[in-house]
């Protein structure tokens, strides 16, 4: 039986009257990737802080590969990696110093940071200064040096944002390889089409609140409404849509009688995106 | 404490601080320009005495008593000498009563005035003392036959006989300090600024690691270059021992302030108006050194003003353990309660 890298029982914070956080409870599998997305001010990022020992739960308790991280905090801040949304590197250090600074802060043993450097693609540029580096090879750094120490669980947010998308892709691909490696990833983003593709199941976070936890399949199952979409030519040679919702009694009727009266020109299925799911179970869109 | 990790935080913030050419043009230029400084300061006193004389009538004596290291001027009136007493011309000035020698005639004491500088040590006046005493012994043939009042113009500032130079020492040695918490405190502004400190704190350093890094980093460049300059100017001469333990108290008192202003600031832009007011308070117990008795009882408030002291007493006095245990105490008391305060400050910062 797999057990859970990360738990969250009942995971609250406030700040004064304001409820960022509000009784949250999930568990994510060893080895599993799980996107957890919501509009700005959802409570994202606090739930991040309290499950990596930033901040304190106010109410509830998180643990990570079943300890408690209010009780020993460095221990699990030993296991995982921590990839921030806002790039906070030491840009007047080169590349491989910023890596083997934190390889010597987890006390990584037989650390290569220029493997590590080749792997996010920046091999030839170790030793030029931060400060020097675009955006996406600042951030793709900032992916790098939370992979130093191998975590057990990975925590990444928006590590795709504003990226180029070469770059957003070799990044995807190194967050399935550290799947692929065993390690568990708990990946915050806005990106819904980034999240249905990497994400093994996915949270909505609004309000504080978890308020929808599956598989993108599931999710798409219970809340989406799949469709066939057809491109009809009129009589007058105008081209007209058609849509034919899939799934009900009468559809199978429906589709004969589309081919039988009309002259269909394109026809394609449509599964409802991440987002509609999203707007359809909070009433707005992840733009808050 | 996890030493690796203490480590590796210090590497990372000196190799910082050499990167920046502000802190390293400041430290490397400012230590040349404070030894040049000091070097260019007379390192010995001006030994000739330059005495003024009001004397309606010049009596004989005078001629006789005047010789070398001596130089006599007699000037027209007794505004004019107090005048060229207070100016500096004179380190001190004699005005004879016009009627000096009816009454050395007749047995009775003529009243000399001596006039002397606000900074006239001791010693000066001792010798024109005995110049007037050897005056009526060569006008009478006794040695009491006159009566000196004393005034002092200006501050009293006895004891100026130390170089001008080593009494810069104490203020050089501040500045020194004093500089380095701004290399400091910009180091740890700019970590809160820059988020970098986000970065640490998720990694097994805890925030007294990241403490001990900043506090080692801060007392090992002021202690490393107050040293530094003591051993050249050649304050440790007498007692290395004792000036080495005041300056590592001096550095860890900078240290804490460099905590203190590293939670205000953000970068090295806002910690310098910070620093400026720091500086100048700090500063005020070494001018007490340059120009005795400017300030009273109340320097003793500022925490510099036990370091000054001591580093005074000890370079330039060779004053012992047993002379300045009460100033280290004090100092390592002001110490302490600052670099509390910098950390509680800093803690609230990095939360």
């Amino acid at each position: 039986m797999t057990r859970d890298a990360i738990v969250a029982e009942g995971l609250s914070y406030w700040y004064g009257e304001l409820i960022a956080v509000d009784h949250i409870s999930f568990g994510v599998a060893e080895g599993e990737i799980l996107g957890f997305l919501g509009p700005n001010g959802a409570g994202k990022t606090t739930t991040v802080k309290m499950l990596t020992g930033q901040l304190k739960p106010k109410a509830g308790k998180a643990i990570l590969l079943g300890i408690d991280v209010a009780s020993d905090v460095e221990k699990v801040q030993g296991e995982i990696g921590v990839c921030f949304e806002e790039t906070n590197l030491y840009e007047q250090m080169s590349a491989i110093e910023n890596l083997k600074l934190f390889a010597r802060l987890f006390g990584t043993r037989e650390f290569d940071g220029y493997a590590l450097l080749r792997r996010v693609g920046l091999a030839g540029r170790e030793k030029d200064r931060v400060e020097n580096y675009s955006k996406g090879m600042k951030q793709r750094l900032m992916v790098a040096r939370s992979l130093v120490n191998r975590p057990r669980v990975l925590f990444l947010d928006e590590p795709t944002a504003g990226l180029d998308p070469a770059s957003s892709e070799s990044i995807r691909n190194i967050i399935l390889e550290e799947r692929e490696r065993g390690a568990t990833v708990f990946l915050t983003t806005h990106d819904m089409m980034e999240a249905d593709k990497l994400s093994d199941r996915v949270a909505f976070m609004d309000q504080g609140k978890i308020v929808a936890l599956d598989t993108p399949h599931n999710l798409k199952q219970q809340y989406g409404k799949r469709a066939l979409k057809a491109k009809v030519s009129t009589d007058s040679g105008k081209l007209e849509d058609r849509e034919i919702a899939l799934d009900t009694p009468e559809t199978p009727s429906a589709i004969r009688e589309l081919f039988a009266r009309e002259r269909v020109v394109t026809i394609h299925s449509e599964e409802a995106s991440l987002e509609d799911i999203f707007i359809r179970i909070t009433g707005r869109g992840l733009e808050g | 404490m996890n030493l690796r990790v203490v480590g590796a935080l210090v590497i990372k913030d000196l190799s910082l601080f050499f990167r920046n050419r502000a802190f390293t043009l400041l430290t490397i230029f400012g230590l040349i320009v404070y030894l040049i400084i000091y070097f260019v300061i007379p390192g010995s006193v001006d030994e000739s005495l330059d005495i003024g004389l009001y004397a309606p009538v010049v009596p004989p004596a005078f001629e006789q008593i005047q010789g070398e290291g001596l130089k006599m001027e007699v000037v027209e009136s007794e505004e004019t000498l107090r005048k060229g007493v207070i100016e500096g011309r004179y380190v001190a000035g004699v005005a004879l009563p016009a009627d000096i020698m009816e009454r050395l005639m007749s047995g009775q004491k003529p009243q000399v005035k001596l006039y002397v500088t606000s900074d006239a040590p001791g010693e000066i006046k001792d010798a024109v003392g005995v110049l007037i005493t050897e005056f009526a012994y060569l006008q009478t043939g006794q040695s009491l036959a006159i009566e000196v009042s004393e005034e002092i113009l200006g501050q009293d500032m006895i004891g100026m006989q130390i170089p001008p130079r080593d009494r810069l020492r104490p203020l050089l040695a501040v500045f020194i300090l004093l500089v380095e918490t701004m290399g400091l405190a910009t180091l740890i502004g700019e970590e809160v600024e820059r988020r970098t400190i986000q970065a640490l704190l998720v990694t097994p350093m805890t925030v007294r690691d990241l403490f001990a890094a900043k506090g080692i980093m801060g007392v090992s460049l002021a202690f490393g270059q107050a040293t530094l300059f003591m051993a050249v100017v050649g304050g440790m001469s007498g007692q290395p021992l004792i000036m080495l333990a005041t300056l590592l108290l001096g550095a860890v008192l900078v240290t804490g302030i460099g905590f203190l202003i590293g939670s205000l600031a953000r970068d090295m832009l806002s910690v310098m108006p910070w620093v400026l007011v720091v500086f100048i308070p700090l500063v005020i117990p070494s001018f007490n050194v340059m120009f005795p008795g400017t300030f009273t009882g109340w320097v003793k408030v500022i925490p510099s003003y036990y370091l000054v002291d001591t580093v005074h007493r000890v370079s330039n006095f060779g004053a012992g353990w047993g002379d300045i245990w009460r100033n280290l105490l004090m100092l390592a008391l002001f110490s302490i309660v600052i670099v509390w305060i910098g950390i509680t400050a800093l803690r609230r910062k990095f939360q």
